[in-house]
C-alpha cells in the first residue's frame, strides 16, 4: 500500500504525460506571442514593414493607446460584451443540460440536434444574424411588430446600444450549446446513488441541487468559464462581419480594432499593442482561474 | 404501480413537447438560412419579409456544384482531411497531457497549465504572421499540414481543461487496483482510465473536429490554391467586393451543415453514448 | 471493440513517445527559425538573396527548357471573372514557351491581409491586380516594382494613371475604371411626375416625393470603411472640397446633405450597413427609388430583374459634377519575375484582350481609345462613360486608409446624429492635418 501511495507523490511522469501537447502549443503559438510583443514595441507600419529599419520605440504605443478614445471604447465593449454573453449562455446552457438529462423519449437527438449551429462557420452565423436583426427587411422587427410588442421598426444595428444587443444575442446563441454539452457531460461523471441517498434523507430538488450538483460540478463550471471567457473575450468575426465596429465605433471590440489597425490601416505594430492589451486582461482572469482550481485539488 | 407509470409517461410527453419547442425556438436562425436559400434575391428584400419562399428559386444551389475553379466535392475532401487530422493531434496530445494535470503533482504544473490558457488567448488576427513565416520555413505553407497544425493549436488547450475534470472525478482506488492487478502506469492508464473517461475524450474529439471544421482564417492565410483549400473557403464565392448574394451564400450554409450533420447522424449513437456514458458506474 | 481501442491507445502511446524524441529537435528547429528570423529582420536584402537562389535552384531543378513561372494574385470572386481571366492566361501560355502564368484567387476581404503577411515572410507573386485607392499603400511598402519608361500609359485615362503613380514614378497600370452613377427606378419617378434630379436641392425634394409605404427615395452605400468613402466622395467633391479639407464650407455641406437625407426619411439610415450590393438589391426589390452604384452592378441586375425599367444619369452636382474613380491596377512586385510579369502584362493590354475582358466584366477600358467605341449606341454603360470625365481617384496617398476612416467617421457620425456635421467635419479635419502634414 505504501507502494501505490508514493506512485502518486510527487512525480515526473506526470511530466512526460504532459510534456508534448505543452511543447506543441509552445512551439506554435509561443513563437508568435513572443515575436507579437516584440512587434508591439517597435514602429512598423506599411512603410518599414519590408525595407526600412524598424525601431525600437517601447512603450510609445501602449501610450498612444492610452489616448485613444476608440480604443478605451473597445476595452470597455470587450468586457461589458463577455461578461453578458457568458451570464446568459451559461445560464441558459446549464438550465437545457439539467432539462435533457432526465429520462424522456426525445432528449437525446434533440440534443444532438442542438450542436447544429456549431457547424456553420461562423461568418455566415453572422450574416445571418445581420440580416435577421435588419431595420426594414429583417424577421424579427416583423414577428415583434405582429404580435404587437413593438409598434415601429427598431433600428437594430443602425444604434449603438441595441447593436451591442444584436451581437450579445448572436454569441449567446453559437455559445449555448457550448455550455450545454460540456455541462451535461459534466452531469453525467456525478455518482447516481448521491441522488438517491439524499432522497433518503428527504432533501427537495433545489437542496439537492445546491448540495450535490453544484459541488461536483465545480471543476467543469469553473473550466467552461473560463473558456468560455477566453473565446468570448477575442470574438472577432461576429463583430466584424455583423457591425464591423459600427456605427460610429460603438461595437468594435479589441480584436476587431486590432484588425482594423493591423490590416486595413497598416500600422502593424499599433495592431499588436491592441491584441496584446487582450492578452494582459487573459492573463489576469487565467491566473485567477488556476489560483482557486489549483487551490481546491491540494486540499 | 400502474398509476406511477401513468404519470412518468404523461411527464414523457410534456418533456417531448417542451423539448420541442425549445428545439423550434433555438433553430429558428437555421430555418431562417434555409428559407433564405430558396428565395430569389429580390424576394429576400422584400418588405414586409415573407415567412416562406413564394416563388421557389433552386438556382442557388445549382450554382453550388460549380463555381469558378471551386469544387464542392474536393473542398469537403479537404475540410474533412484537415479537420480529421486536427482532431487526431488534439485528442492524442491532450489526453494524456489532461490525465497529468489531473492527477500528478510536478514541478511546473501550475505554469505548464497557465501556458495551456495563454496559449489560446491571443486573436487569430495577430497569430497568422509569425505562424506563415514558420509553416513556410517548416516548407508545409500551401499544403494541409499547415492548417492542420495551426487548427490543432485551438483543440488542444480546450481538450485540456476539459478532461482534466474528467480524470479528477475517477476515485483513485480504480486505479490503485489495477496497480495491485499488475498494471504500470501506463498500462493502468491505457487499459483502465480511458475507458471510464470515453464521454471526455468523445466531446473533446467532437469539439476539436467542429473548431477546424469552421476554421476560415488559418485554412485561408495558409493554403493558397483553391483545389487545397477548405471547405469554408467556399463563402468567398458569393461575398466578395461589391457585396453578398445571400441566396447563394446561404445555399452555401446549407449544403455544407449536410455532410457534417449526416456524419453526426451515422455515428450518433457512438457519439451519444460516448457523451452520455456515466464516468463512474456504482 | 476492447482490442480496437487497446491498438489505438498503444499509437497514441507510440506517436507520444516519438514527439518526447524529437522534442529535442524540435526545440532546436525553433530557435533556428528564430534565428533565421532575426537575420531576416536585420538585413532583408540577405533573406532577398537567399530567396533567389532558392528560386534559382528550382529553376536548375526543372532544366532550362521548361518555361519560368509567373504568379499573380486577383480578388475577383464572379465566375464570370475568374473565367475571362484564365482563358486571356491560357491563350498567353499557348502562344509563347518562355513563361507560364497561373493565376490564384485571394478573397477581397482578405487581400490586404494576405499580402502584408506575405510581404513580411517575403512568400509574394509575381503580379497582383489590385483596388486603385490601395495602389500607394503597398507601393511604399516598396514591394512594388517601378515601370516607369518600361509601360506607355499615354493612351490611359489620366486619373487611371494618377493611381498608380507615386512622386512621378509609375509603379502599375490601369486594369479596367468604373465610376459611381445615379440610378433611378424609372417607373417611380414617372408615377411621382419627377424627373432625374441634376442639383441636391432637387435631389432631396425628389427623394421626398419618392418615399412613400415601404420606399426610401435614394440609397447608397455609407459603411464605415473604403466602400463607404468611395461613395461619398463624389458628394464632398462636388462642392470644390477636396478630400482633405473636411473641415471647409464645402465639407460641411456635404455632411449636412446627408444628414437632411437621412433625417427627413428621404433615405434610410441603415445605409450605413448596406454594402454596394446591398443597395442595389434593395434597389432591384423596388425598396429604393434611386440609388448611387457602378456599372459593374449591370449584369447582375439584367439577370435578376430583367423586367425592372430603369435608368442611368450624372450623379446630382453642388457647385460642379463629380464623381469617383474605382477600379482595379496591374502591379508587378519587385524581386519577382518582372520579365516574365511584363511580358504578360503587354499581351493583356492589347487591345483584342482588353475588349474580351472589359466586356465581360462590365468594366470600362482604361484605355481611353479602347473606351470611347467600346459600347453601342444603346448601351447602358454609356451614362457612365460620361460620368467618367468627371471622376478622379482617391489619393494617391501611401496613408490613404488612414484619410479615408477620419472621412467615413465623420459622415457615419452626421448620419447617426451622433455628432453635428460642423463637429464631425472638424474633428476629421483635425485626424486629416494630423496625418497629411
Amino acid at each position: 500500500m505504501k507502494k501505490v501511495k508514493k506512485f502518486f507523490q510527487y512525480d515526473n511522469i506526470g511530466l512526460l504525460f504532459a510534456f508534448p501537447a505543452f511543447l506543441y502549443m509552445l512551439v506554435f503559438v509561443g513563437y508568435p506571442i513572443i515575436s507579437n510583443i516584440i512587434l508591439s514595441f517597435q514602429d512598423v507600419t506599411m512603410k518599414n514593414l519590408v525595407r526600412g529599419e524598424k525601431h525600437f520605440i517601447w512603450l510609445q504605443n501602449y501610450a498612444e493607446l492610452v489616448r485613444d478614445s476608440v480604443f478605451k471604447k473597445a476595452f470597455f465593449n470587450t468586457l461589458l460584451f463577455t461578461v453578458c454573453c457568458l451570464a446568459i449562455q451559461f445560464v441558459i446552457g446549464f438550465a437545457l443540460a439539467v432539462f435533457f438529462n432526465k429520462d424522456f423519449k426525445v432528449a437525446k437527438p434533440v440534443r444532438g440536434l442542438l450542436m447544429m449551429p456549431w457547424m456553420i462557420p461562423i461568418t455566415i452565423t453572422a450574416l445571418i444574424f445581420k440580416f435577421i436583426f435588419a431595420t426594414d427587411v429583417g424577421i424579427l422587427n416583423y414577428i415583434l411588430k405582429s404580435i404587437g410588442i413593438i409598434s415601429k421598426n427598431v433600428e437594430w444595428l443602425t444604434q449603438p446600444d441595441t447593436a451591442m444587443a444584436a451581437l450579445i444575442c448572436a454569441n449567446v446563441w453559437i455559445g449555448i450549446p457550448f455550455n450545454m454539452i460540456l455541462i451535461s457531460t459534466g452531469l453525467t461523471t456525478i455518482p447516481k446513488e448521491l441522488y438517491e441517498s439524499a432522497s433518503i434523507d428527504g432533501a427537495n430538488k433545489l437542496q439537492t441541487f445546491i448540495k450535490i450538483t453544484l459541488p461536483m460540478l465545480r471543476s467543469t463550471i469553473e473550466s467552461v468559464l473560463i473558456l468560455g471567457f477566453i473565446y468570448t473575450f477575442k470574438v472577432y468575426d461576429l463583430v466584424y462581419v455583423m457591425t464591423s465596429g459600427g456605427p460610429v465605433n460603438s461595437t468594435h471590440m479589441l480584436s476587431t480594432y486590432s484588425y482594423k489597425l493591423s490590416f486595413e490601416m497598416f500600422q502593424y505594430s499599433k495592431g499588436s499593442a491592441v491584441a496584446n492589451a487582450l492578452l494582459v486582461v487573459l492573463l489576469i482572469v487565467g491566473s485567477f482561474y488556476i489560483r482557486t482550481t489549483t487551490k481546491g485539488e491540494e486540499t | 404501480m400502474k398509476e406511477e407509470k401513468r404519470k412518468i409517461n404523461k411527464q414523457n410527453i410534456i418533456y417531448s413537447i417542451l423539448a420541442i419547442i425549445l428545439l423550434c425556438v433555438l433553430l429558428f436562425p437555421l430555418f431562417w438560412i434555409l428559407v433564405t436559400s430558396l428565395k430569389t434575391e429580390q424576394e429576400i428584400f422584400q418588405i414586409p419579409p415573407t415567412f416562406y419562399p413564394h416563388v421557389l428559386n433552386t438556382k442557388s444551389y445549382a450554382a453550388q456544384i460549380a463555381t469558378g475553379d471551386f469544387n464542392m466535392f474536393q473542398s469537403f475532401g479537404n475540410s474533412l482531411i484537415i479537420a480529421l487530422g486536427a482532431m487526431v493531434i488534439a485528442v492524442t496530445l491532450a489526453v494524456p497531457a489532461s490525465y497529468a494535470m489531473a492527477r500528478y503533482q510536478f514541478k511546473g504544473k501550475k505554469l505548464m497549465l497557465l501556458g495551456f490558457l495563454v496559449t489560446q488567448m491571443l486573436p487569430v488576427s495577430v497569430l497568422l504572421t509569425p505562424m506563415f513565416i514558420m509553416f513556410k520555413h517548416m516548407h508545409v505553407y500551401n499544403t494541409w499540414y499547415s492548417a492542420i497544425l495551426a487548427d490543432a493549436t485551438i483543440g488542444i488547450p480546450f481538450s485540456v481543461l476539459i478532461l482534466k475534470n474528467y480524470f479528477a472525478s475517477i476515485p483513485r482506488e480504480l486505479e490503485e487496483a489495477a496497480y495491485v492487478d499488475g498494471c504500470n502506469r501506463f498500462t493502468a492508464f491505457i487499459r483502465v482510465l480511458i475507458p471510464i473517461a470515453k464521454s471526455g475524450v468523445v466531446v473533446c474529439a467532437i469539439f476539436s473536429f467542429l473548431y477546424a471544421w469552421g476554421d476560415l482564417a488559418y485554412g485561408m492565410t495558409f493554403i493558397l490554391d483553391q483545389q487545397k483549400r477548405p471547405m469554408t473557403a467556399g463563402i468567398f464565392n458569393f461575398m466578395g467586393q461589391y457585396g453578398t448574394k445571400w441566396s447563394y451564400l446561404t445555399a452555401f450554409a446549407v449544403v455544407s451543415i449536410i455532410p457534417v450533420a449526416l456524419i453526426f447522424i451515422f455515428m450518433q449513437k457512438y457519439i451519444i453514448s460516448g457523451m452520455t456514458s456515466g464516468a463512474v458506474k456504482g | 471493440m476492447k482490442l480496437k481501442r487497446l491498438t489505438a491507445c498503444i499509437t497514441a502511446a507510440v506517436i507520444t513517445a516519438g514527439i518526447m524524441a524529437g522534442c529535442g529537435n524540435s526545440q532546436s528547429a525553433e530557435s533556428t527559425t528564430k534565428a533565421e528570423n532575426t537575420t531576416k529582420t536585420e538585413s532583408t536584402t540577405k533573406a532577398e538573396e537567399s530567396n533567389k537562389t532558392e528560386a534559382a535552384n528550382k529553376e536548375a531543378d526543372n532544366g532550362n527548357q521548361e518555361a519560368e513561372k509567373v504568379t499573380i494574385w486577383y480578388y475577383w470572386e464572379t465566375e464570370g471573372h475568374q473565367v475571362a481571366l484564365d482563358k486571356v492566361i491560357t491563350d498567353y501560355n499557348g502562344q509563347q514557351s518562355n513563361y507560364e502564368v497561373t493565376a490564384k484567387y485571394v478573397p477581397f476581404a482578405d487581400f490586404k491581409k494576405q499580402l502584408s503577411i506575405g510581404a513580411s515572410a517575403s512568400e509574394l507573386p509575381d503580379m497582383v491586380i489590385i483596388d486603385s485607392p490601395d495602389h500607394a499603400s503597398y507601393a511604399s511598402m516598396g514591394i512594388f516594382a517601378d515601370l516607369t519608361g518600361k509601360f506607355d500609359v499615354n493612351q490611359y485615362y489620366e486619373g487611371a494613371v494618377n493611381s498608380c503613380t507615386i512622386d512621378g514614378a509609375l509603379y502599375g497600370v490601369p486594369f479596367g475604371v468604373n465610376c459611381l452613377s445615379l440610378y433611378y427606378n424609372a417607373d417611380m419617378l414617372e408615377a411621382a411626375g419627377c424627373t432625374p434630379p441634376t442639383t441636391w436641392d432637387e435631389t432631396l425634394e425628389t427623394a421626398k416625393k419618392l418615399t412613400k409605404d415601404n420606399v426610401t427615395g435614394l440609397a447608397f452605400c455609407c459603411l464605415q470603411n473604403e466602400e463607404g468613402t468611395f461613395n461619398f466622395t463624389p458628394w464632398l467633391w462636388s462642392t470644390g472640397a477636396t478630400s482633405y479639407e473636411m473641415g471647409s464650407e464645402g465639407g460641411i455641406k456635404a455632411l449636412t446633405f446627408l444628414k437632411n437625407m437621412v433625417e427627413s426619411g428621404a433615405m434610410s439610415k441603415e445605409c450605413i450597413n448596406w454594402t454596394q450590393g446591398d443597395v442595389m438589391n434593395q434597389f432591384i426589390s423596388g425598396n429604393a427609388a434611386m440609388m448611387v452604384n457602378g456599372p459593374w452592378q449591370i449584369p447582375t441586375m439584367q439577370s435578376e430583374a430583367p423586367d425592372l425599367n430603369w435608368g442611368v444619369t450624372l450623379i446630382p452636382k453642388d457647385a460642379e459634377y463629380a464623381s469617383v474613380l474605382g477600379g482595379e491596377n496591374y502591379a508587378v512586385i519587385a524581386d519577382g519575375n518582372e520579365a516574365g510579369a511584363l511580358s504578360f502584362l503587354e499581351y493583356a493590354t492589347a487591345e483584342e484582350q482588353v475588349k474580351f475582358m472589359m466586356n465581360s466584366f462590365g468594366y470600362i477600358s482604361a484605355d481611353q481609345s479602347i473606351a470611347e467605341n467600346q459600347f453601342e449606341a444603346d448601351s447602358p454603360y454609356l451614362p457612365f462613360v460620361e460620368q467618367l470625365k468627371y471622376a478622379q481617384p482617391r489619393g494617391p496617398l501611401a496613408d490613404w486608409p488612414s484619410v479615408s476612416d477620419a472621412i467615413s467617421l465623420a459622415f457615419n457620425k452626421a448620419m447617426t446624429g451622433t455628432a453635428t456635421p460642423e463637429e464631425a467635419a472638424a474633428e476629421a479635419q483635425t485626424t486629416i492635418d494630423g496625418i497629411v502634414k
